[in-house]
C-alpha cells in the first residue's frame, strides 16, 4: 500500500500534473548517471569544495525530484531537464555563500587539506584553481557555464537568473580576467622549469 | 577586442567542441587565431576548463540514484502529511478558542450566583449545628440547575482542553 492510497486527496489540487509525470526510478537512474558528474565537476570547481559539492549534487537531485511545480523532464526533454538541474544547483551555491560562515577546524574533511597539497599533480588544477579562486564566485559559475558546459548567453541567463545582456558583459569581463591570470601562470611555470 | 567578440569565434567554439581543434582547422583559421586575440584567449580558456571539467567528473564519487529517490519520495510524502496537517491544526486552534469563549461565557453568567454563595457563607452562624441541610445554599435551592449545568460545563472544558494540549504536543 503506497502513502498516495493512503492520503488519496493530497495531490488533489495538483493530480493531473502527478499523474503526467514520466520519470520514474529507471528514468530517473539514466538521467542521473548522465548529469551527475558534470553537476559534481561544476560544484566542485566553482565552490573548490568537494564535501560540498557532494552535499549540494544530493539536495540538487532530491528538489529536483520533489518539486512541486512540472520539471522540464516533461516538456523540455534532457537538455531543459538539465538546465533546470544547474539552476537548483547554482541556488543552492549562492545560499550557501550567502549564510554565515561558521565551520571549525574540525569540520573541515581531510581531502581538503590533501587535495591543497598535491594540487601540483594535476596541470589543470595546478593551473585552473588558483585563476579560479581569484575570481568572484558570480564570474567563475558563468566562466564554467560557458567555457566547460558550453551554454549559451541565453542558457546561462536562466540558470543564473540574470539578464542575458549582462551575461554577455560580465562573461566578458571574466574572460578577460582568467585569460591574463591563465597567461600569467603559463609564463612563471615556464620560467620555473 | 570588442564586447561582440570575433566573427570567427563561433567557427573555433565549434572546432573546439568537436574536439578538431588544432589538428583538423584549416592553416586560414590557425593563422587567424596567431593574431586574434579573442579566439586565442577562447582557445586557451575552453581547452583549460574542458580538461578540468573532464578530470573532475572522473574524480566524482556518486551516490547510488535509488538512494536519493527514495529521499525525494520521503520529502515528497512528508511535505503532503504536512499540507494535510495544516488545516487540522487550525481546526484545533479554533476548537480551543471557541472552548475558552464557552468558558469565560460560562464563568461570567455564574459570577452573580457566586455572590449568594459569599452571601450564605457569611450569613452561616459557627455556633448552630451543621447539618447537611445547612451546607445547600438557600440561593441554589432556589435555582439549582445552575450548579448542575456549570461542573459538567467545566468538566467538559477541561477534559477537552486536555485532550488538546496532548494532541498538539504529540503532532510536534
Amino acid at each position: 500500500m503506497s502513502w498516495e492510497s493512503i492520503l488519496p486527496n493530497v495531490f488533489a489540487g495538483d493530480a493531473p500534473r502527478v499523474a503526467e509525470r514520466p520519470m520514474d526510478s529507471d528514468a530517473f537512474a539514466g538521467f542521473y548517471e548522465r548529469s551527475a558528474r558534470p553537476l559534481w565537476a561544476y560544484l566542485a570547481r566553482v565552490s573548490g569544495d568537494q564535501a560540498l559539492a557532494d552535499d549540494l549534487m544530493q539536495e540538487s537531485y532530491v528538489r529536483y525530484l520533489s518539486a512541486a511545480g512540472p520539471t522540464p523532464a516533461l516538456d523540455g526533454g534532457e537538455v531543459a531537464a538539465r538546465r533546470y538541474l544547474f539552476r537548483i544547483a547554482t541556488n543552492l551555491l549562492r545560499d550557501h555563500w550567502r549564510r554565515p560562515k561558521q565551520a571549525s577546524i574540525e569540520e573541515i574533511p581531510e581531502e581538503f587539506f590533501a587535495a591543497a597539497s598535491n594540487s601540483a599533480q594535476s596541470d589543470s588544477r595546478a593551473i585552473l584553481g588558483p585563476a579560479l579562486a581569484q575570481l568572484r564566485p558570480r564570474d567563475r559559475q558563468i566562466l564554467w557555464l560557458a567555457h566547460a558546459e558550453g551554454y549559451s548567453h541565453r542558457e546561462i541567463a536562466e540558470i543564473t537568473g540574470l539578464a542575458s545582456p549582462s551575461i554577455r558583459l560580465l562573461l566578458f569581463r571574466a574572460r578577460r580576467k582568467i585569460a591574463r591570470l591563465l597567461k600569467l601562470k603559463q609564463i612563471t611555470q615556464r620560467s620555473d622549469a | 577586442m570588442t564586447l561582440s567578440g570575433c566573427p570567427r569565434e563561433r567557427e573555433v567554439l565549434d572546432l573546439l567542441a568537436r574536439g578538431h581543434w588544432p589538428q583538423a582547422c584549416s592553416t586560414d583559421l590557425r593563422a587567424h587565431v596567431d593574431d586574434c586575440r579573442s579566439c586565442a584567449e577562447q582557445i586557451l580558456l575552453t581547452e583549460a576548463f574542458q580538461h578540468a571539467r573532464a578530470e573532475a567528473s572522473s574524480a566524482a564519487n556518486l551516490t547510488s540514484p535509488a538512494v536519493l529517490w527514495w529521499r525525494a519520495q520521503l520529502r515528497r510524502r512528508n511535505e503532503a502529511v504536512e499540507r494535510v496537517g495544516r488545516p487540522i491544526l487550525g481546526a484545533q486552534i479554533f476548537a480551543l478558542f471557541v472552548m475558552l469563549a464557552m468558558a469565560i461565557v460560562c464563568v461570567a453568567s455564574q459570577a452573580r450566583h457566586g455572590q449568594r454563595w459569599m452571601a450564605w457563607f457569611a450569613a452561616m452562624q459557627p455556633s448552630e449545628p451543621l447539618h447537611i441541610q445547612a451546607l445547600w445554599p438557600s440561593g441554589l435551592l432556589s435555582s439549582g440547575w445552575n450548579l448542575m449545568i456549570l461542573i459538567p460545563v467545566l468538566a467538559t472544558v477541561v477534559l477537552l482542553g486536555g485532550a488538546l494540549v496532548y494532541l498538539a504536543s504529540e503532532k510536534q
